[in-house]
């Protein structure tokens, strides 16, 4: 427990530290409120059955921004390590591979839920400004936070465990890019003729983050998509845990 | 110390350290010698806790490096190869973060960290961020992290690499030093290091240990012809009379830049024939300003291993 806290405070503050960090943020932040102005002015002149939330989170337009997060949190965590050798210091260490590896993760999840905060300020800013409360409920909030700290889990899982994999940060961000990529346009496999309601279009929307989504930003907490992205997430930590013990053995 | 029982590690193919067995005691210095890619590096790393072995075991204090990881790397100090360090650190911020990982209170790191600092005199660059150092800082930077946590044993992977020789000196007193303290297990490749250092040498070459002792009784233990070197200004016939000394094998001789005779003697491993030299010159009147006998070095020690090992694996083929 002690390693685990000595070591989630240090790669908080080589997070927290870096200006590159603050560039994401800018950069993420510009982007959703460049896309929030354009979702308002368009529910201005166009009825939506949805919430401000709802319609903001389900455009592909914050998709396309939000993958790329991953890829940029977590290149580095392990490759890193491994290209400058530091690896050796850290594993030689008294600490188990667990504690290195949950406490890596979860500081990429506090960077992650650091990138995302201004976007959920967006919505107190608006009401203070306009007094409008109709534009989104706190049920669609809460849902949203829970389904995108959901997807963040499991994506950031799927990043740190690229990372393990090579000692080259670049090599790295492509795989998880590729991966996250891949997993997120699974869900789109619906449109490209599947029969509605077969079996396997109920398969695929098991996989589909957009599917899931479009019930979480309503505020319908549903279990399958909690019970999905957490297991996938324990699977894929697990996998990582077996990469860096691997390197004992392996030639 | 360390115990280590026919330690092997096989990677696909090739076997880099095969059955070596050592053991190092409480307080010794033991230098561990071989060329690159001998397995010295993959040995540590086993010690470590780095790399499993692929057979055989160890312990270290008493603990098996296989069962208890965590207590052995608990008493290991270890500086690895090259020294690796996180350049956008600042040397006091990563000190303290390696005491605190290896355990200690953030308390406790503070005075620790500050006597660490001052046994490898970083006082002056404290604040300074670890990709800015030098590389003679750097490794210092390196060996403070080994024993922040007051080890009882230090590893050390080839400390003095890339210093320069001044550096490389001040690196000796340090380990000197340290071995008051420690016991330490220094791999490295400059000889001459590892003779003024340390109390005993492992010599390995291709996984296997070739030699274990002192470095004076590995040097005894070389037949090696004696050379001595005399030079003087003699008369003509001087190349036969040195000939007949008894125990001298060969003579050479060579004509210095100022009109000097340099001769070179070859003679028995066991005889010194310095006496007899200096008597004959004495008897025929030459003018001597220099007579010497060359004496076998650690390096000579460990190039005759190596080569004999050479000659041996050359033969079976």
């Amino acid at each position: 427990m002690h390693a685990f806290q000595v070591l989630f405070f240090k790669e908080l503050r080589s997070f927290f530290f870096s200006s590159t960090a603050y560039v994401v943020i800018a950069l993420f932040t510009f982007l959703n409120g460049w896309l929030f102005v354009g979702m308002v002015r368009a529910m201005q002149t166009h009825a939506s059955p949805g919430s401000l939330i709802h319609n903001l989170l389900g455009s592909g337009w914050f998709w396309m921004g939000y993958l790329v997060l991953f890829p940029l949190i977590t290149m580095r965590l392990f490759a890193e390590e491994r290209k400058m050798g530091t690896i050796e210091g850290l594993f030689t260490a008294p600490v188990r591979t667990s504690e290195v590896l949950l406490a890596k993760y979860a500081a990429s999840i506090v960077a992650y839920a650091a990138i995302l905060l201004p976007l959920f300020l967006f919505f107190p800013a608006f009401y203070l400004i306009t007094g409008e409360a109709g534009a989104f409920h706190s049920g669609a909030v809460i849902g949203s936070a829970v389904g995108l700290f959901l997807v963040g889990v499991f994506h950031l899982s799927i990043g740190i465990f690229a990372s393990s994999l090579t000692a080259n940060a670049l090599v790295a961000a492509m795989m998880t890019f590729a991966m996250v990529m891949l997993h997120y346009f699974l869900g789109f496999l619906q449109n490209f003729g599947i029969i509605p309601d077969s079996m396997w279009s109920e398969f695929i929307n098991y996989f589909s983050t957009v599917r899931h989504m479009e019930f979480l930003t309503e505020g319908l907490i549903d279990s399958r998509p909690v019970f999905y992205y957490i297991s996938f997430s324990v699977v894929l930590l697990a996998c990582t845990h077996h990469v860096l013990e691997s390197r004992k053995w392996r030639s | 110390m360390i115990q280590a029982k026919s330690l092997t590690k096989r990677y696909s193919g090739r076997t880099a350290v095969d059955r070596i067995s050592f053991e190092v005691e409480k307080g010794e210095i033991v230098g561990f010698l071989g060329p690159n890619g001998a397995g010295k590096s993959t040995t540590l790393r086993m010690l470590t806790c780095f790399l499993s072995a692929s057979d055989g075991t160890a312990t270290v204090a008493g603990f098996d490096i296989a069962r208890d990881s965590l207590k052995v790397r608990q008493v290991i100090g270890y500086m690895p190869e090259n020294v690796p360090l996180y350049p956008e650190m600042r040397v006091r911020e990563y000190l303290c973060f390696r005491a605190r990982l290896k355990g200690m209170r953030y308390r406790e790191s503070i005075s620790a960290v500050a006597e660490a600092m001052d046994t490898c005199s970083l006082q002056g660059v404290e604040r300074k961020m670890i990709g800015t150092l030098s590389k003679g800082y750097r490794q210092r930077v390196g060996l403070a992290d080994a024993l922040v946590h007051k080890p009882e044993l230090l590893i050390l992977d080839e400390p003095t690499n890339g210093l320069d020789p001044s550096q490389i000196r001040q690196a000796r007193d340090l380990v000197k030093e340290l071995g008051e303290k420690h016991t330490i297990l220094i791999s490295t490749h400059i000889l001459n290091e590892v003779e003024m250092t340390c109390n005993r040498v492992i010599i390995i070459n291709q996984g296997k240990i070739k030699a274990s002792d002192s470095p004076s009784t590995l040097i005894r233990r070389l037949h090696r012809p004696g050379q001595v070197s005399l030079e003087a200004i003699a008369d003509s016939g001087a190349l036969g009379k040195l000939r007949t000394i008894p125990g001298v094998s060969e003579v050479t001789s060579s004509e210095t830049d100022d009109g000097w005779t340099r001769f070179q003697l070859t003679s028995n491993a066991e005889c010194d024939v310095r006496e007899p030299v200096f008597a004959l010159a004495t008897e025929c009147g030459w003018r001597v300003r220099q007579l010497e006998m060359r004496r076998p070095s650690l390096e000579d020690a460990f190039v005759d291993l190596l080569t004999n090992e050479q000659s041996e694996t050359a033969s079976a083929d």
